[in-house]
Order: C-alpha cells, then sequence, then structure tokens
C-alpha cells in the first residue's frame, strides 16, 4: 500500500478523521452517553492510545495499518503470517496444498471453529467473504487481488452468481481454482480482505456492518465511540485454548504523538510510538532504552522522478541525482530510524539483494555527470511531497544537498490525497516523494507494482518503462521456485538501479516502547503487531 | 518649531532602524550560511553554545543566522506589504468619502463584505490558489488588510471635503483631481502615517502567522514563522528553536508600535496644545 511518512504513515486516516468530526458534531449526545465498559479487577487491560479513528473494522473495505490492526484480532483468514515473520502458518485452515503448477490451491479448515454469534465457521463463509470483496458493489480496494481466479470476471460483470473457480466440496475444504499460475496467491488469502464474515450478519447491518463486527478471532468488538474510544474483549471461544492471554484492549482515540508519550511516561498506556523530539533521550536512557522494541518494516522510501518529463528523461541527470543527495544525512534528521537504500527492495523481503551497492554519496560525480547531460550550472525543479512536518524536514534537507550541485528545488506540498491524483497523470509531477509498503512479502509486490509499463497511470508513479526488466518480470512471475524466482528479480533490480527511475532514499525502521510489564509482544516486519499472545505482569494503577 | 520625538517614538526608532541594518547587513551579520547544515545536529538539535549562539536546529542549521537572515523577509513582508495595503485602503477610501453618494455606498459595503471574512483565513484560501512565494504573501496581506485602512480614510475624506478650504477652492473652479489631490489627501496624510506605522506590526504578525501555517514564503528562505513551525515537535526537548524567533517577532511587532503610538500621542498632544 501506498504511504508516505513514519509519523504519519497511514494515508487512509484523514478522512476517517474528518468523519469522526461530523459524527462529533451531529451526534454530541451519543458521546455522552456511553461510559466506558468496566473491566473487574485484576483484568488483564492493554492501554493504547492513537490520534485518529479507526477508519473501518470491515476487512473488506479496510487497507490501512490501523484498520488491519484491529480487522486482524476480530477476524481469521485461513492461513496468516507467523507473529514475528512472514512465513504462512495456519489460521483457520489447518493444512494447504498447491498444484505444481501453482495454479490450483486446496485449503482444509479446522473443525469447531466458531463465529463470536455461536455459529461454526465453514469453507462457504471464506467464498462468500472474497466474493463480496469481488462484487463492485462493495467497492472493495482488495478486488485487483482476486481477479486472478477462474470466473471471478464474469461474476465481477454480473454474468455469473458466483465465482466458479471457487469451489467447497464440502464445509471444511475449499478449492481455488487460477486462470494463470501465481505461486504468491496464498499470501493474497493471508489480507485481511480474505477473512471470514458471517453472511447472516453483514446481511443484517449492510453498510453498517463494520459497527457490528462479528468474526472468529481472539477479541471481539465490545465498543466503539468515533473519535473517542474503542474497546475490545477476550473472545473466550477463540479456537486456540489459552488464547489471548488479555481481557481486552482499550484504545484511546485522538491522543497525538506528544501526548501518547506524556500517558506512556504516567503509565496510562502500555505501548507507545516514540516522537522524533524524545527519540535522542529515549536512546541515550539505558532503563528507557531497555524497553525499546525495533524492526525492519518491509517498506521503502524514495525520490520518484517522472522519466518521461525532461530533465529526467535523460538517465544521467537521474544518476546524478542519486549520487548528490547525501542519504546518511537523511537518515541522522529522522533520528536514525532507518537505513540507506541501495535499491528497490528493503532488507527485510525475501529476495533482498545484499551485494547491490546502489549509489554512494558523491557530489562532484553528480555535478560531472550534470555537466555531460548539459546541465553545467544545474537546473530548478519542483518537488510534490505530502505537507507533512517530517516530509518537509526531510524535503529541506534534501534541498540543502542539491543546492551544492546546482539544483534548485522548489518545494511544492500538497495533500496526499490530490497528491496521488496528481502523479497518475501523465507529465504533470516532475519530481516527488513518495514511499511504498509491502503487501506481501516478495519482490513482484515492489517491482511490478511500482515499476512495470502495466503499471502506468496507477502505481508506475515515476513513468518507468525498460523492456528488458518488464521481460524478466514476465519471466519470473509464473516460478514457484524461489531460487530461480528471486535470482530473475535481482536482476531485474540491478536494472531499475541502473536506470535510476528514483533516488533510492532508505528503507524505515519502526520503533516502539513498552511497559516493564508488557510480555509476549512482537513486532511484525509487514503487519500490525498481533496482540493474542501478550500478557501483563502485576504492575501500578495510573489514576 | 522643530517636532520633538518623545520616548516612544524615540523607543522605536531606534529599534526599528536595527531590525534595518541587521537585515540589510545580514550576510556581514551572519556567521553562517541559513540554508546549509553547518552543525551535525540532525535529527537532535543542539542547545546554545559558543559556536551556535542561540543553538543549531535539526537539520544543522545555525539558528542566529536563520533568525538574521530571516529579519528580511519580515522587514520586506511588513514593509511592503503595507504599502499595498495603504495603496488600495487610500484609493477606495478616498474616493468613497470625497465622491459619496452611490460610489460611497457600493464601495463601503464591498468593504464591509471583506470586513467579515476573517483576514488569516481569507489569506489562507488566497495563498492556496496562488503560486506560493514572496510576491504572493506581500500581496495577500494586502489584499485581507486594507478594509480598515479605507474605513478610517473615508471618514477622514468625509470630514476634510466639506471644510470651507474645500468649499473655497472648488468655488475658485478647482478639478475634482485638484480637489483630492492638492487638498483632501494632504490632510488625510496624517492619520495614513499613524495607519501605515500601526499596521506593520499587523502585517508582521500576519506573515508570521501565514508561515507558521507553512503557507508563508517557501524554504530554504528562512523565516521566522516557519522556524517557529517546524520546531514545534521540539518544544519541550529543545525550546530554545521557537523561543528566539518568537522573541525576534516580538522585537519587530514591538518596535514599529511604539513607532506607530509614539507618533500617535505626539500628534494628539500637538493637536491639543495648538
Amino acid at each position: 500500500m501506498n504511504s508516505h511518512v513514519e509519523s504519519t504513515a497511514r494515508p487512509m486516516r484523514a478522512r476517517a478523521a474528518v468523519a469522526a468530526l461530523a459524527l462529533a458534531i451531529f451526534f454530541p449526545a451519543c458521546r455522552a452517553g456511553s461510559p466506558a465498559p468496566v473491566f473487574p479487577p485484576g483484568a488483564q487491560v492493554l492501554h493504547l492510545a492513537s490520534l485518529d479513528d479507526i477508519p473501518t473494522l470491515d476487512p473488506a473495505a479496510g487497507y490501512d495499518v490501523d484498520s488491519w490492526m484491529f480487522e486482524q484480532m476480530i477476524f481469521d483468514t485461513l492461513i496468516r503470517y507467523s507473529d514475528s515473520g512472514v512465513d504462512l502458518v495456519p489460521d483457520i485452515a489447518a493444512s494447504w496444498t498447491a498444484s505444481p503448477d501453482s495454479t490450483v490451491f486446496t485449503f482444509h479448515l479446522r473443525r469447531g471453529v466458531r463465529f463470536s454469534n455461536g455459529r461454526a465457521v465453514a469453507s462457504a463463509d471464506f467464498k462468500y467473504a472474497i466474493e463480496r470483496v469481488l462484487d463492485p458493489k462493495t467497492r472493495s480496494k482488495g478486488m485487483e487481488y482476486y481477479r486472478g481466479i477462474v470466473g471471478a470476471a464474469d461474476f465481477v460483470a454480473g454474468r455469473a452468481k458466483s465465482v466458479a473457480g471457487i469451489e467447497t466440496p464440502d464445509p471444511w475444504t475449499i478449492v481455488f481454482r487460477l486462470s494463470a499460475p501465481d505461486p504468491i496467491f496464498p499470501h493474497k488469502l493471508a489480507m485481511p480482505f480474505a477473512a471470514a464474515v458471517p453472511r447472516e450478519v453483514v446481511a443484517r447491518y449492510g453498510e453498517d456492518f463494520s459497527r457490528h463486527v462479528v468474526g472468529s478471532g481472539p477479541f471481539m468488538l465490545r465498543q466503539w465511540i468515533g473519535g473517542q474510544r474503542i474497546v475490545l474483549v477476550r473472545n473466550p471461544d477463540y479456537f486456540v485454548k489459552g488464547v489471548p492471554r488479555l481481557d481486552g484492549v482499550v484504545e484511546a482515540i485522538g491522543v497525538n504523538e506528544d501526548l501518547q508519550w506524556f500517558r506512556f511516561e504516567t503509565g496510562a498506556i502500555d505501548l507507545s510510538a516514540i516522537p522524533p523530539a524524545v527519540f535522542p533521550y529515549v536512546i541515550k536512557t539505558p532503563r528507557l532504552k531497555a524497553l525499546t522494541m525495533r524492526i525492519v518494516t518491509m517498506t521503502t522510501r524514495y525520490l520518484g522522478m517522472n522519466c518521461q518529463m525532461p530533465p529526467f528523461t535523460d538517465v544521467r541527470v537521474r544518476r546524478a541525482m542519486n549520487y548528490a543527495i547525501d542519504k546518511r544525512k537523511l537518515v541522522a534528521v529522522i533520528n536514525g530510524r532507518g537505513i540507506p537504500a541501495n535499491g528497490v527492495l528493503p532488507p527485510s523481503l525475501p529476495g533482498y539483494d545484499p551485494d547491490l551497492r546502489g549509489y554512494p554519496y558523491d557530489p562532484a560525480r553528480a555535478r560531472a555527470l550534470l555537466e555531460q547531460a548539459g546541465y553545467p550550472h544545474g537546473f530548478t525543479a519542483t518537488v510534490w511531497l505530502p505537507a507533512d512536518q517530517t516530509m518537509m524536514v526531510l524535503a529541506q534537507s534534501v534541498q540543502q544537498d542539491l543546492a551544492l550541485v546546482g539544483v534548485q528545488l522548489k518545494l511544492k506540498p500538497v495533500g496526499f490525497a490530490p497528491l496521488l491524483d496528481a502523479i497518475r497523470q501523465p507529465n504533470t509531477v516532475p519530481l516527488f516523494f513518495s514511499g511504498w509498503e509491502a503487501d506481501f512479502p516478495d519482490p513482484a509486490n515492489f517491482l511490478d507494482v511500482l515499476l512495470s509499463r502495466a503499471q502506468w497511470g496507477a502505481n508506475n508513479d515515476s513513468w518507468f518503462y525498460d523492456p528488458r526488466f518488464d521481460a524478466l518480470l514476465a519471466q519470473a512471475k509464473p516460478l514457484a521456485d524461489p531460487v530461480r524466482r528471486f535470482a530473475l528479480y535481482r536482476q531485474a533490480q540491478r536494472i531499475a538501479v541502473a536506470d535510476a527511475p528514483w533516488v533510492f532514499l532508505y528503507f524505515p525502521v519502526t520503533w516502539q516502547i513498552r511497559q516493564p510489564w508488557v510480555h509476549g509482544l512482537a513486532l511484525n516486519p509487514m503487519r500490525p503487531t498481533r496482540l493474542d499472545r501478550v500478557w501483563l505482569s502485576p504492575h501500578p494503577k495510573p489514576q | 518649531m522643530k517636532p520633538r520625538l518623545n520616548f516612544m517614538e524615540t523607543a522605536g526608532a531606534v529599534m526599528v532602524l536595527g531590525l534595518a541594518v541587521v537585515a540589510i547587513f545580514a550576510p556581514l551579520l551572519a556567521p553562517h550560511d541559513p540554508a546549509r547544515a553547518v552543525a551535525a545536529s540532525f535529527g537532535d538539535p543542539w542547545p546554545p553554545s559558543r559556536a551556535f549562539p542561540l543553538g543549531a536546529d535539526q537539520l544543522g542549521r545555525d539558528v542566529l543566522s536563520r533568525i538574521i537572515y530571516g529579519a528580511r523577509i519580515s522587514l520586506i513582508v511588513g514593509v511592503a506589504a503595507m504599502a499595498i495595503t495603504l495603496a488600495i485602503g487610500v484609493a477606495i477610501g478616498l474616493a468613497a468619502g470625497f465622491l459619496g453618494g452611490a460610489v460611497d455606498s457600493l464601495l463601503m459595503r464591498f468593504t464591509d463584505v471583506m470586513l467579515t471574512m476573517p483576514a488569516l483565513l481569507l489569506a489562507m484560501a488566497l495563498v492556496t490558489v496562488l503560486q506560493p512565494g514572496l510576491l504572493t504573501v506581500l500581496l495577500v496581506i494586502g489584499l485581507v488588510s486594507w478594509t480598515q485602512v479605507a474605513r478610517v480614510v473615508r471618514a477622514e475624506a468625509l470630514s476634510i471635503s466639506r471644510r470651507d478650504f474645500v468649499l473655497a477652492a472648488r468655488a475658485l473652479g478647482a478639478t475634482r483631481t485638484r480637489l483630492i489631490v492638492r487638498h483632501v489627501a494632504p490632510n488625510v496624510m496624517p492619520i495614513i502615517v499613524v495607519m501605515a506605522a500601526l499596521g506593520v506590526s499587523g502585517t508582521l504578525l500576519l506573515d508570521a502567522g501565514l508561515s507558521f501555517l507553512t503557507l508563508g514564503v517557501p524554504p530554504p528562505t528562512p523565516s521566522w514563522g516557519r522556524m517557529i513551525e517546524e520546531s514545534t515537535a521540539y518544544f519541550r526537548t529543545a525550546p530554545w528553536l521557537a523561543i528566539f524567533p518568537g522573541l525576534a517577532i516580538l522585537y519587530a511587532v514591538m518596535g514599529f508600535n511604539l513607532l506607530g503610538h509614539g507618533y500617535l500621542r505626539r500628534r494628539r498632544r500637538d493637536a491639543s496644545t495648538r
């Protein structure tokens, strides 16, 4: 998914905040009349805080970090990622098989898994969930991932009542048939889009399902007051015995990063992000540093150059830009919470190329390249970026570096949504700051999505095209053998790095801090943290 | 009689003069380039020290140098935006006050409509529509702050145009243009001077507000308002990043205010002793 910056890497949030505000204005009475649920003394309750409201809890609708964090607590998929890794492990499916050509996938479900309304989960619930995502009326952003299933096109067009390629021979078996080989299809079933949802509850609430979610996951929704708080409680009938260990999770909404830190210091919340200003202090204080957790996420940040707009049509100019920008300084500006990028693929991604050298900081070489390209005195360019404080500071660091090689940068801060729209118009945005977070752990999710000719006007925001690159992607796509597959993707990445459609900036590192009484927490490089195995040791209760 | 400056005026003049000197000689006074990284304080601002008397910000820039260069933007915006404000306000005010009738009603209702819109909100909307830059900031501040000037000038022009000497000039056959330029305008002048001196502090604050909302002069040009905005994340850990530009704004606003109020006071006293 698209992402822009660490402190606010949540593109979907702004709209939700506006909606929450509107609700707060029009229905003030609802807020006053709903006290927080009371937990019995000694209950294990994890307290969190966040600035913006959760956009949605409906698995068909959510496509952002915050929605997914709560969706994966309430719902189950056939298979999921392990707590701290990106290896697929059983969830409701106890086992699964793939045909050698990666076109047929068969999943065998556990027996005795129930939705929290008491009904048993069956294979038809998964079929229904995916058909719901594919239904154009749902307007789900997850639609793209399931178009490769046989009969999906007919279903989307309204020519079929169900998707022919999803078969449910019995309540505990589900078979997916694909129209073309896709070895990474199981990853698409591990996205919350494919979580089992009870048809009868969706039918009852319709669009309002998000507020009345019923799933089979470790937690259940107890209370959700827009702009104020969301409360989840333990699902006593969860199919994994002894899980979750927590009795509840309470997230206060409307708490900005700095306030979160205050509340963390007083012990009122158990987990917190670390605001940039206090980060150096936390690192210098051994007591606090011991409570931090860090993970290199599967995210890449880049300065995109429109390869169809002069002067960036010239590969020498694009390489010069790469040599001119000091990535180490950039990382220092964000408190070292990143790794200078050597290419497109982040180090935590399977298929990462550790031998790729990338572009070191070398302003002299940048000047020489600019001179060769016919810009001995540099040029002036406008860079578009999300209007965000951290982004503006990063942009000014880049502006300083480029001024040293004669490139004068004008900054054009705009809203995130208009920025995405503008980038997708041809010949509109010459330079822009952007980023990408993996949807699944495979190089295709970066290389195919961001740099192939087929994505012009969609996610190929630098309007890059190299036939050799596209040919390698086509060769790699159907291969299930990771060795051969990754070798081809590495080759493709080297072409992309040499062609330099981006200035490869850095791979962000996420830091979190927890209270000393929080145990069993594991950060995941790609998905929000799961809380089902977290437990709390006795600790003082803040007032 | 030679005009004798009172204390307020003297203090204000000295402060404004000081500001002008700093702005004009910024390249000589500033120890460093305000837009370059000169300290290794990336992500972790440095407190004031001998090498960086007002500290260094999270991009390694010297705060003192940025404040010195920021004086340029503040002075240019303060004075130039006030000039635009006066040009619009005086023209509309004189026309309405002198011509009267339908012209007066039309212009004053238009002014009333403009007055209903909060200046900062209107300025934000205009900046968003126009290209960001120094010229935009000047125009926008001029376009949103002329209303007060227009109303005061109109009232003054209205009363002056009914005085005997104007009637006399008219009886002598003076043209309308000549009446405005030679008789009404010079007598409105003192009030314009007061409005200008007091108004500059208003435009300075409006500029700082726009910069704080990241709608002012874009980086790398240093501006005080933006310096404060960029340091909001560091209020608790590096307050000097916000305090020093804040003091600079206070200094400039106070200088122009003292000058304006001092002049006003002297005029009142002169009028009462005349």
